[in-house]
């Protein structure tokens, strides 16, 4: 057991050239290789990932845009909203007030027409009255009254009829 | 039954007494797991870095890629910087070094060649090595003298820090050595006396010995258990603690 804290310089010297060599071989056949693969994997994912930003960062400016661009058109399309409410509005006051005209001037003419077929029918009931009465009365008075007198009674009759 | 004669046996190294021309050639029991573990690494990483195809071959690639980058992020990049970066390889293959010897020992007939002080020697000394290296790699002869000594140190107090700081590194080379040789160690000896228990009680009556045989073993079970978790462990601070040192003289006080 003395020997167990005894050192062997021979398997020192020998582990010592081992164990640099198979640092050495294996630096050369295996780790270069493997830290080369994992360097190239992790690149490829930093490069992933920052492709991915691009794209996420591109994508957020576009959808902005597009946001701006909708909100613009949409604001364009609430003034155009606005502005056809507004011309409805005045071309529908513009119609009633056209509408209202028109209908005051035919109800207008209607009168006028009216009246003057009321005068009219009036100045022909009168005159078919005149000649009835005349007649009537010429018949009446053929024989006791002279042409002015019958005249006279007709004025008055006419009157009458007048203020009735 | 001499138990010591039994421990040593197994514990010790046996040199095979091959000699070449008169000089001695370290051919020990030892000394050929080392070989054998040098070359499984050799033939087995260069296997892996050739990127098969197949499926157990993709898995070993990633494997392997995923332990490069433990070692790296975990020990090297953090305690020595970019400037570690170079030295990966040396770290990569310390770590599974330790770990491989460690874990032959636990195959039946094959030594713990890091239960042998000459080997783990050996290794602390490849890790001092590189610690005076990266000091005069980075900071010149003189500067790495410099970093012995903390910066606003009084000047009367310089001869008496400097050689305590060299001192200091010496040990901590040392203390490598010992670390890794006295778990290794400790740990076979306890394995073997509880094998041992049932024999030594076994002599006292037969009886006894075969009631020992199921306690002695489940201890034997949880042990080699240890062992395994022991292997990885002291292979981890082994190479973490020389990234530490080596980091220390690369970014001195």
């Amino acid at each position: 057991m003395e020997n167990l804290l005894k050192p062997d310089y021979g398997v020192l010297v020998l582990t010592i050239c081992n164990f640099l060599l198979l640092v050495y071989l294996l630096k050369k056949f295996a780790w270069n290789r493997i830290i080369g693969g994992l360097e190239q994997r992790e690149k490829q994912i930093a490069d992933d990932k920052q492709q991915a930003q691009d794209a996420r960062a591109a994508a957020e400016t576009l959808k902005r845009e597009l946001d701006e661009k909708l909100a613009q058109i949409s604001d364009e399309a609430s003034k155009k909203m606005a502005e056809a409410v507004k011309l409805g509005e005045t071309q529908k006051e513009q119609i009633l007030a056209a509408a209202k005209e028109q209908s005051e001037r035919l109800l207008e003419q209607a009168k006028t027409q009216i009246e003057a077929e009321k005068n009219k029918a009036l100045a022909d009931v009168r005159g078919e009255i005149a000649r009835t009465a005349v007649l009537a009365a010429s018949k009446v008075v053929q024989q006791q009254m002279s042409e002015e007198s019958a005249q006279h009674v007709v004025d008055r009759v006419l009157q009458e009829i007048k203020a009735k | 039954m001499d138990v010591v004669e039994i421990i040593s046996h197994h514990i010790l190294d046996h040199d095979w007494g091959v000699t070449l021309g008169g000089f001695r050639l370290p051919i020990t029991t030892h000394t050929v797991t080392l070989f054998a573990v040098s070359l499984v690494l050799l033939f087995g990483l260069h296997w892996i870095s050739l990127g098969r195809k197949s499926r157990t071959g993709r898995l070993l690639t990633t494997l392997s890629e995923e332990y490069v980058a433990f070692i790296r992020d975990g020990m090297v990049l953090p305690n020595m910087g970019e400037e570690g970066r170079r030295f990966l390889p040396y770290f990569c293959t310390l770590f599974l070094f330790v770990l491989f010897c460690a874990l032959a020992g636990l195959i039946p007939n094959v030594k713990t060649a890091t239960s042998n002080i000459s080997v783990t020697a050996a290794l602390a000394l490849c890790s001092g090595g590189l610690i005076l290296y990266c000091g005069l790699k980075f900071h010149g002869f003189i500067g790495f003298l410099k970093g012995f000594v903390p910066s606003g140190t009084p000047g009367w107090l310089v001869p008496l820090l400097f050689p305590l700081e060299v001192l200091s590194l010496i040990i901590k080379v040392c203390v490598l050595a010992i670390r890794l040789f006295a778990n290794m160690l400790s740990g076979h000896m306890v394995l073997i006396c509880l094998l041992l228990i049932i024999f030594i009680v076994g002599q006292m009556h037969i009886a006894a010995g075969a009631g020992a045989f199921l306690p002695a073993m489940a201890l034997e079970l949880f042990m080699t258990c240890l062992e395994l978790l022991v292997a990885f462990l002291q292979a981890y601070v082994f190479t973490l603690l020389t990234s530490i040192f080596a980091g220390s003289v690369i970014h001195t006080h």
